[in-house]
């Protein structure tokens, strides 16, 4: 294994073979490989595994529980998601005034009121049913997108609103326009509702700390939805043009995906399976980075000897002094949170202990029989680095990248637990600073709280497995105890 | 014996101005990293966060002069450590109190917490270590071993939120927060009591995460000693495995552990930080982590620097010892 350098690569290949062969032997290490294929496979297929964004929030009620949980019977009937879209033929126009206009565009439903030679008033009633069987929510709301165009009629009033009727007929008035008189396009930003609005509360008559959903929506049966637009129309020849969107009504599932919500209403399953690519990422680039760092400075420093030596490990025992968490957490708050720099500040303070080591090996190295001859006939610096030392330290270098990984994924949670971490980047140890800041112990929602942990667990202990077993394959030192 | 004393007394000068050096330029690295980097190279002004922003320019240069921060960078610099060593830590910021005065009232429940686990760290895994070594290929070393690296994968925040979930917000044994109750028992037995309750959880969880790690190394360092002559000597003798391990290979692995446990003293430091934020624990961890989130520098240096003298302490008082028991160390 020491002699990867060989150039024939059916060489190579049985080099790989005998190294999983010899890998066999020890099953602890192959347990850890075994794992940490899983863990790759999970996070190239991520967006397959979980296709709901992490990021995005509202996609249920927020602390929903597991949709699995209904199973049991005390969650079985839990609100589901009830996302409705009411488009131009979805609405069923109850009654309107002769002389209006309704039109489809697409999904857009297009009003049209000409004026006349008197004042009048003029109402359309559109009414959508649905049905709802589940357990009262907490929490719906809509969104009414509209456009009102005042054609050569100015004086003219537009005015909409939207009503809720329940199955035994009860009428809760959700939306109100108020009156406009001029042109607006709220399309782009539609005009919503939502059942925790204090203003709506109120004015529907329920106190500011009770849950619209469960004092509405507590029936079970047909639901009305109605829309309803007043338009006032001056005298004159103009026309006025009210063009309805596709309106939206949610009411947001206490029931959710394979793992529930989290506190904004993200996905908790999604958000676990994209952290598999932050850990990754953070533990190999850190490790990679961390161990070319000790490894450059350690071979000069063995090498050169010297003055050379002292300042580096001068500088190397600094490093080793400094309480490293601490500054970490300093200096990202200082400077701010981005992966990247993460990245770069667990490395900046993990490659002292690789560089002390190589520094003793390559000392003895240097001072050996053969490298000596090599610099007698000539070898210069860099040959000798290359062609002795370097082929020589390749096992404690494979050994250390896997031995470091490890501490690198437990640093990058640990810092991403104090939210120190990229806040765009869904993470374990984010996930758990939610968790513990956003109320999921007292609800002991064990299902947030326990899986990240164990993620980060077994990651680590993959490569904390993998990298004792290289060191029982690649150190011949052990080989010999053992 | 003079000649003896005499090359301890000079190792010992040696390694103080080693050692002192290595304070100086740790906190030219810190100082490098949070005063000159985000300020001088990004571009990032401390007082901002802390200014009224309705003051002036002015009134804001005002502030600024009389917290140092219009001087050049190399007075500030050294104004810093001169300060530093005459143990005058500055003015917090944030509280506008002395740095020292906080420092004094959170100090004694850090060094509990942490001291309470170093101590207990040491304790069981020498004796777990050692009885793990001494049944060798038993059921109980493989079981020590195989616990001690799965234990080594789990995360020390994550060990206090399960064990703060089952016992703190579940089971409701012990408090979720804080390192006392309020208000605190006049009784001093209680008073007592209640502080070992609150610092339940946290010690377990160090306890949990540092122990394994401990007891194995001092297994693997015991086991590279067995196959050593005097071993063999001493067994040949007809001592127990008891009196072989104890009196004749602990103290030949001294060395080592001592300054693995010096080593350790930056780890102690960063296990206050993660204990004392999951646990709210009123120490000086969780005081230099809220410090930090509030741009506090003087308290965030004070801290630092305290903890880099404290470890360089910690390793000399190791490199004393070690000379003291190896007199070989002190040639080198």
């Amino acid at each position: 294994m020491i002699e990867l350098k060989s150039t024939a690569r059916s060489e190579k290949l049985t080099i790989l073979k005998d190294f999983l062969l010899e890998l066999k032997l020890y099953k602890t290490g192959l347990l850890g490989l075994g794992i940490l294929i899983v863990y790759i496979f999970i996070a190239i297929f991520a967006p397959i595994i979980a296709p709901v964004d992490p990021n995005e929030p509202g996609l249920a009620d927020s602390y929903a529980y597991p949709e699995w949980f209904s199973i049991f019977p005390e969650y079985s009937n839990l609100p589901r998601n009830v996302f409705i879209n009411i488009g131009y033929n979805d609405w069923l126009v109850k009654d309107t005034s002769e002389d209006i206009s309704i039109n489809g565009d697409g999904e857009y439903t297009i009003i049209i009121a000409h004026c006349s030679d008197r004042i009048e008033t003029r109402t359309i009633t559109l009414e959508y049913t649905f049905t709802y069987t589940y357990d009262p929510p907490k929490r719906f709301s809509g969104r009414i997108p509209f456009r009102v165009a005042i054609y050569n009629a100015t004086g003219s009033y537009i005015r909409i609103k939207c009503y809720i009727m329940t199955p035994k007929g009860r009428m809760y008035e959700l939306y109100d326009s108020m009156s406009i008189a001029y042109n607006l396009s709220r399309l782009e930003t539609p005009a919503s509702y939502d059942a925790r609005d204090i203003y709506l509360k109120l004015k529907l008559g329920f106190s500011p700390h009770d849950d619209l959903g469960e004092k509405i929506l507590n029936e079970k049966g047909e639901y009305r939805l109605q829309l309803k637009v007043f338009i006032l129309t001056v005298k004159g020849s103009g026309r006025v043009e009210v063009t309805l969107g596709v309106k939206q009504f949610r009411v947001y599932g206490r029931l959710y995906g394979v793992l529930g919500t989290d506190n904004l209403g993200c996905d908790i399953f999604s958000n676990l399976i994209y952290g598999t690519r932050v850990s990754l990422l953070v533990g190999v680039l850190a490790s990679v980075i961390s161990v070319s760092v000790g490894l450059v400075v350690g071979i000069i420093a063995g090498y050169k000897g010297g003055i050379v030596d002292q300042i580096l490990m001068y500088f190397t025992d600094t490093l080793l002094f400094t309480p490293i968490l601490p500054l970490i957490i300093a200096v990202s708050v200082f400077i701010g949170k981005s992966l990247y720099l993460e990245i770069a500040l667990i490395a900046l303070f993990s490659w002292m202990g690789f560089a002390r080591n190589t520094r003793a090996y390559v000392m003895s190295i240097r001072d050996s029989m053969y490298v000596e001859s090599a610099k007698a006939i000539g070898a210069s610096d860099m040959y000798i680095i290359f062609r002795h030392i370097l082929p020589q330290l390749t096992p404690i270098i494979y050994i250390t990248l896997v031995m470091r990984v490890p501490g690198a994924i437990l640093l990058e949670a640990t810092l991403s637990f104090l939210n120190l971490g990229d806040p765009s980047v869904p993470s374990w140890g984010r996930m758990l600073y939610s968790a513990r800041y956003a109320g999921a112990f007292f609800r002991f929602m064990w299902w947030w709280i326990i899986p990240p942990g164990l993620a980060i667990t077994f990651l680590a202990l993959a490569f904390v497995l993998l990298g004792h077993a290289l060191d029982e394959i690649l150190n011949p030192k052990l080989r010999v105890r053992r | 014996m003079s000649a003896r004393g005499g090359g301890l007394l000079k190792y010992m000068g040696k390694r103080a101005i080693d050692r002192a050096a290595v304070v100086i330029s740790s906190l030219t690295l810190q100082f490098l990293l949070l005063r000159v980097l985000p300020y001088y190279v990004l571009g990032i002004d401390p007082s901002f966060f802390f200014l009224n922003p309705n003051l002036t320019e002015e009134q804001k240069e005002i502030i600024r002069r009389q917290f140092g921060l219009d001087e050049p960078l190399l007075s500030q610099f050294v104004k810093y450590v001169l300060s530093l060593f005459t143990g005058q830590l500055g003015f917090s910021f944030y509280t506008r109190r002395p740095v020292y005065a906080e420092l004094m009232e959170r100090l004694p429940n850090t060094v509990l917490l942490l001291g309470t686990s170093t101590v207990l760290t040491i304790i069981l895994g020498l004796i777990i270590g050692i009885i793990a070594v001494s049944k060798r290929g038993t059921r109980f070393d493989a079981s020590v071993i195989g616990s001690s690296i799965f234990i080594s994968a789990f995360p020390l925040f994550y060990v206090g939120l399960l064990l703060l979930l089952v016992f703190g917000f579940y089971l409701k044994w012990f408090p979720i927060a804080g390192s006392i109750s309020r208000p605190p028992p006049r009784d001093p037995v209680r008073y007592v009591a209640d502080l070992l309750w609150h610092m339940a959880l946290p010690l377990t969880a160090l306890l949990v995460t540092s122990v394994g790690g401990f007891a194995l190394f001092i297994r693997n360092l015991f086991l590279t000693q067995l196959g050593e002559d005097y071993v063999i000597t001493a067994r040949a003798k007809g001592l127990t495995e008891r009196e072989v391990m104890l009196k004749h290979v602990l103290r030949n692995v001294l060395a080592p552990v001592i300054t693995i446990l010096a080593l350790e003293f930056p780890g102690i430091i960063s296990g206050a930080v993660i204990t004392e934020t999951v646990f709210s624990w009123y120490g000086v961890g969780r005081w230099l982590f809220d410090a930090a989130t509030q741009f506090d520098y003087p308290v965030v240096q004070a801290v630092l620097f305290i903890q880099v003298v404290l470890t360089v302490i910690s390793l000399y008082i190791a490199d004393i010892v070690i000379a003291l028991l190896d007199p070989r160390v002190r040639l080198r």
